[in-house]
């Protein structure tokens, strides 16, 4: 035991270690055969006063043989890592007794885990007997036989596909189309993610909102006006019924939405047109990055600071007015949410107003408008679509907010418009949902799932009808 | 050449990033206990694993908040090493649990009950001293209380305390609650509100009659402000108590044990939350608190075991141990004497119960 | 002369209307400096009630105590022994040398409050350090309690009575002693740097957390970062427009509104459950919150690229470059501090973010501080969250110390990106 453990410890440190060996071998590879394609490249004509006659230049040639290099050995290498621990269980598991082999699966993968801890000589559990010893260093040797295994694997694909396209290079090989063509590749993967990320949320949403949707109709979830999720936590209680009709969560939303963009808009745009037009540079660069760090404040921080010093705030105010002010009223929360977002539309909006050509400013100037009149009458018009469109983004993070609501707002699922009294969101309803005590398959957790569901919707129209709007105004001036 | 360095750039970090994601699928081996659940067991079990993993060579156990019900989940998922070991709970497993555990192949589950939690109705150290009843809770909270004739039952018209009882300051009811999703919120209404609901004898009387009506009655919390749900910080609603000394708060007795500078709790039934009072039973609101054990994880996940004794030895969970320093109230000697050695034993919960 | 007449009109009106031009000038420009200064002084008010409230937890309260390390417990099979060891005992025998008058079982306990529960550990890793400390005597500055440090540090009232407290009189009274014989004494807290999370407030740290937001944050940038240009490049510079590259964008648009909670729901069914990644790893955390960060700095680079003037565009292509060059060569630089700008926002909004990690595991206790991208661990805001949630008196002011740390590191991302941006913006 003791000698396995001297010989075999931090096992998985040390697999660690050999991937990230692998991979700088392979950059180094890499590197090397961009060297020696450049070099062919420019061998092939003869030296650099002949350079003309190449169809692309050197350095494509040289990103060529990088490529081929790198790609295939790096898939091949990522299947490697995949695949291999899974078949050294496998391998493992077929040395073990046949008592062991009976176990059930989850048996199984507790005893791997042990033999696991034993390899890299952690601390075990329960007793160290010969069929784990002989299992723990079985694995060790695989483990290692693997290691090498990969690492010959991987540098003979890089070197053989370095080669390969090394021997293509010449004055007439289109090197740089083959480049673009993978770089293009590349392009188009990333800007799919954003669908397969679309189609993950609706797929790990949609199944438990229709399980909910089995419970509650679709129609009292939309319409229903009453929200008092107060079901029983155990089947042994019978307690209420419960309703879940969302329009309160919805309303409360748009209030403190509102709210919100009541103080973000305007003092945004505002920041923004005195940032870019009229702020000395010194001051632009105090002020920006400084407005910026409010972006950056955690959403916990902005919740206490809605719930323990602006509420009670408001709340005396509303007092010393003869207001009735709940201790959790939406307007707390929607001003601390406002000033949060204040640094997207000033930022957002910034972008646009300095997208707009210089041009159109100078020209209205030199017709002798005052620098207001420049701004409302030619530069905003021209960066509206900019403008709103970071505005509705700010929207749609005033409306997604989770943390300030969570604690300033309260729970209280109110229908009204008053903006002194307490009213709920849905993303308040979704954490209180998720993270509460009741059972997890019971409506009330399946109700955050819908509720998830229908904020996807509800913000994906709204951004259809944006885009809509920027895209008819943005043709105009362009 | 030097512009092709964005390129340059971008390409390697995508090819690093893609490399992580490899690196992660090549799994670990787990080294630790894994413990989720409940937040009002947290910072029990919290401090347990600390001093399990400060004394010992094992390592120190991940305990995750989850709320009980997504702790269940996760432990009733499966047997290895995946899934958790422990999963904390503030109220007893339901058999619907049971019967999903049974069929992921968690067959056997221990259960620890590791003592008992206070509920409290607490205001501000500087409001008005309110000697409550569950009677009055009742009345004060409920949706529906009983008006007229015998036998009918009105939306609650009260808003003051003294609308509720002539001997009770004239301040406008208004009281800071958990969410109806919070296992506090469900022990409150059953010990607290169900109590003053079976004070009135016709509505005693549903509850052989009609149970469904009894509890709906007993059990239903008024929506129209009087009652805030409050969210589950309790640290939020002691701040918002401290601010607002007309409002009454309905939470944990850790923290009234931890702020009693700040706030003070209410006598239910004359008696005053007390460490002392909720330990004999003579304070009517606590609940016990649980947490529940995969035995098939023992012996093979390394410290569980000596978790476990650790969990229920003296030193933590006895009456002067370093849980009651953080407001845990322990059960009674046999009583724990019986748990640890069900724990010892490893007796896991029949499959029907 | 009519048309002289008309001059003269245009430019009496003019005139006329010049006072009311300048002073509506004026009153745009006044607006303008309040927005400005509203968000900026909102920040100033904010940092100094935060700075009021949380550098007392920079310091510590530190005991000095005569230890002996006495070979009686330290020594109880033959051999010293540093897991069986009772340290214990050494802090309360120390204790006990100061206070002799101290007799009785529960006074004892109620002294042995006074000194963290840390001290025991303290004293053990010093002797193994120097082994050769067994059986003398030292001096030594051990933690005090977080009910010392909390009185020590002004934050008890005295004045309440005795059980409104949590110092009994007697824990005052040696309190006091001490002070008195100059044996207290506030030291810079190094352990709110170099420890992990701990139920003990004088024990607890943020570096476990710091080093998962670290890791997190570097999955993120590493994953978003290239993925999220190389995304607008395509979008604006390549994509036909058809229906693909609308689906593509209303997608993105959409994304960046889909509240962050539903992203941790994504992250648990997706990484966790179905890729089995491990959960609350700082992998898991990074790709959900690279997701997350995705289309805010997709939409931030497209308004980067949109701003370069097309005419340079125009002026590469007329000189034969192809689009991938004039992209590479001349956009791409230009475009560079705009994209800068979104990766800080979108950096930033991930730094500060805890929402989607309550799904994925990372609300949790956790020791041990995180070597890698697949060990459990917590981030920043998460141990803010989790602190606040904490009953004990003295995590109060030290999650104010873990909000500021965490708004140190975001003010110098901004400055180190401040800087890089000033170099190479410009304006068409």
């Amino acid at each position: 035991m003791a000698a396995l453990r001297g010989t075999t410890r931090h096992a998985a440190d040390r697999n660690k270690m050999a991937l990230t060996t692998i991979v700088l071998i392979l950059t180094g590879l890499a590197v090397a055969g961009y060297l020696a394609g450049a070099r062919r490249a420019y061998a092939s004509v003869g030296g650099p006063s002949n350079l003309r006659r190449l169809h692309s230049l050197p350095g494509y040639h040289g990103f060529f043989v990088a490529i081929c290099c790198l790609l295939p050995a790096l898939l091949v290498l990522l299947l490697w890592v995949v695949v291999e621990p899974r078949a050294v269980v496998v391998l493992v598991t077929q040395g073990l007794p046949e008592a062991a082999r009976g176990l059930s699966e989850g048996e199984l993968n507790l005893l791997i885990n042990n033999i696991r801890n034993l390899a890299a000589g952690d601390v075990v559990s329960g007793q160290v007997d010969a069929m784990l010893t002989d299992a723990a260093l079985r694995y060790t040797e695989l483990s290692r036989l693997g290691r090498t295994l990969s690492a010959v694997l991987v540098f003979g694909i890089a070197v053989l596909g370095a080669v390969l396209a090394w021997r293509r290079i010449g004055t007439d090989f289109r090197a740089r189309h083959k480049v673009e063509s993978v770089v293009t590749g590349l392009l188009v993967a990333a800007s799919s993610i954003a669908i397969l990320t679309t189609i993950g949320i609706v797929a790990s949403v949609l199944f438990e909102a229709i399980r909910f949707f089995r419970e509650v109709p679709l129609t009292e979830f939309l319409f229903g006006l009453n929200w008092s999720p107060q079901t029983a936590i155990r089947a042994d209680q019978v307690g209420s019924s419960g309703s879940f009709g969302a329009v309160p969560l919805f309303a409360g939303t748009l209030l403190i939405t509102a709210i919100a963009m009541a103080v973000a808009a305007p003092v945004g745009l505002m920041t923004a047109i005195y940032l870019s037009e009229y702020a000395p540079p010194r001051v632009r660069d105090v002020a920006k990055p400084l407005l910026e760090v409010l972006a950056g404040i955690p959403t916990v921080v902005y919740g206490f600071f809605a719930a323990l010093t602006v509420a009670p705030v408001i709340r005396s105010a509303g007092e010393a007015m003869g207001l009735a002010v709940a201790s959790e009223s939406a307007l707390a929360a929607g001003l601390v949410m406002g000033i949060m977002i204040i640094p997207l539309v000033s930022s957002l909006s910034d972008d646009a107003i300095k997208a707009v050509p210089r041009a159109m400013r100078d020209g209205a100037l030199g017709l002798g408008s005052t620098r207001s009149e420049a701004m409302l009458h030619v530069i905003l018009p021209a960066a509206l679509p900019g403008i709103v469109g970071g505005i509705l983004l700010a929207v749609s993070r005033a409306i997604g907010e989770t943390m300030i609501v969570v604690m300033a707002a309260g729970l209280a699922a109110n229908l009204t418009a008053n903006p002194f009294e307490a009213v709920t969101t849905v993303t308040v309803q979704i954490v209180t949902l998720l993270v509460g005590d009741q059972e997890f398959d019971s409506a009330k957790t399946l109700a955050a799932f819908a509720l998830g569901l229908v904020l996807f919707v509800v913000t994906l129209c709204l951004n259809v009808l944006g885009l809509q709007f920027v895209r008819k105004y943005r043709e105009q001036y362009e | 050449m030097a512009k092709k360095s964005t390129t340059i750039a971008l390409t390697a970090s995508a090819v690093i990033a893609a490399f992580t994601t490899g690196v992660a699928l090549a799994q670990a081996a787990r080294d630790y206990i894994y413990i989720v659940g409940s937040s009002t067991v947290y910072p029990f079990s919290t401090v347990v694993a600390e001093r399990f993993g400060r004394g010992s060579d094992f390592k120190t156990p991940k305990v995750e908040s989850t709320g009980s019900g997504g702790g269940l989940k996760l432990f009733c998922d499966g047997v290895g090493v995946g899934y958790p070991d422990i999963a904390n709970s503030s109220r007893a497993i339901k058999q619907s649990e049971i019967d999903a555990c049974a069929g992921n192949g968690v067959s056997e589950i221990v259960e620890v009950k590791i003592g008992y939690d206070g509920i409290v109705v607490a205001n501000a150290a500087g409001g008005i001293d309110m000697d409550l009843s569950r009677r009055v809770i009742f009345l004060a909270l409920a949706k529906e209380v009983p008006g007229g004739a015998e036998g009918t039952l009105v939306a609650n018209p009260y808003s003051t305390w003294r609308d509720v009882d002539p001997s009770l300051p004239n301040q406008k009811i208004e009281v800071l609650g958990p969410p109806p999703t919070s296992g506090t919120r469900d022990a409150f209404v059953e010990l607290a509100m169900e109590g003053g609901c079976s004070t009135i004898p016709w509505i005693k009387a549903l509850k052989s009659s009609d149970e469904n009506r009894y509890k709906g009655v007993c059990h239903t919390i008024r929506e129209d402000g009087a009652f805030i749900e409050a969210g589950e910080n309790d640290n939020l609603i002691v701040q918002k108590l401290e601010s607002n000394p007309n409002a009454f708060g309905i939470f944990a007795f850790s923290f009234l044990d931890q702020n009693g500078d700040k706030v003070k709790g209410a006598p239910v039934d004359g008696v005053t939350p007390t460490f002392e009072s909720i330990a004999d039973g003579s304070y009517p609101v606590s609940r016990p608190l649980y947490f529940y054990v995969k035995k098939a994880h023992v012996d093979v996940i390394p410290g569980l075991r000596q978790f476990l004794r650790e969990f229920t030895s003296e030193r933590a969970w006895g009456e002067e141990g370093y849980l009651s320093d953080r407001g845990l109230i322990p059960m009674p000697e046999d009583e724990r004497s019986d748990v640890a050695g069900a724990v010892r034993d490893l007796t896991p919960i029949s499959g029907a119960r | 002369m009519k048309g002289a007449e008309a001059r003269k009109e245009t430019r009496r009106k003019v005139e006329q209307s010049l006072g009311r031009r300048r002073r509506k000038e004026l009153s745009f420009r006044i607006l303008g400096v309040g927005a400005t200064a509203l968000g900026v002084t909102f920040l100033l008010v904010f940092f100094a009630s935060l700075i009021a409230q949380g550098a007392s937890a920079f310091m510590q309260t530190y005991v000095s105590l005569d230890v002996e390390f006495s070979r009686e417990h330290l020594v109880p099979d033959g051999e010293p022994d540093l897991q069986f060891g009772d340290f214990d005992a050494l802090v309360r025998g120390a204790l006990r040398a100061q206070f002799p008058d101290v007799t009785g079982r529960s006074e004892r306990r109620e002294l042995a409050r006074l000194v963290s529960v840390g001290a025991a550990y303290q004293l053990r890793d010093a002797l193994a350090d120097k082994p050769e400390l067994l059986g003398t005597r030292l001096a030594v500055f051990l933690p005090a309690s977080s009910e010392v440090d909390m009185l020590f540090k002004g934050k008890i009232d005295r004045s309440l009575p005795e059980e409104q407290r949590r110092i009994s009189d007697l824990q005052l009274e040696w309190t006091d002693r001490l002070v008195a014989e100059g044996r207290l004494e506030r030291r810079f807290n190094r352990a709110l740097f170099t420890n992990g999370d701990s139920r003990e407030p004088e024990l607890a740290g943020i570096r476990g957390a710091l080093m998962g937001s670290f890791y997190m944050l570097l999955a993120t940038i590493l994953i978003s970062f290239p993925i999220g240009t190389a995304a607008a490049v395509y979008l604006e510079e390549f994509a036909p427009r058809n229906r693909w590259s609308d689906l593509v964008e209303v997608n993105i648009n959409n994304l960046a509104a889909v509240p962050s909670i539903v992203f941790g729901l994504l992250g648990l069914a997706v990484f966790i459950n179905w890729a089995a990644i491990p959960r609350s790893s700082p992998l898991v955390g990074g790709l959900v919150l690279s997701l997350l960060t995705l289309p805010v700095i997709i939409i931030a680079s497209r308004a980067a690229i949109k701003a370069v003037p097309p005419s340079i565009r125009e002026a590469a292509l007329g000189l034969g470059a192809s689009k991938m060059q004039v992209v590479s060569h001349h956009v791409l630089p230009l475009a560079l501090p705009g994209m800068l700008t979104g990766a800080i926002i979108g950096m930033s909004r991930a730094l500060g973010e805890s929402a989607p990690l309550l799904m994925i595991g990372m609300v949790a206790f956790i020791v041990d501080i995180p070597a890698g991208f697949t060990d459990p661990a917590t981030a920043l805001p998460v141990q803010i969250y989790l602190w606040a949630d904490s009953p004990e008196r003295a995590f109060a002011e030290r999650t104010s110390a873990a909000i500021i740390v965490l708004l140190g590191f975001l003010l110098a991302m901004n400055l180190a990106a401040v800087i890089m941006r000033k170099r190479v913006e410009r304006q068409w």
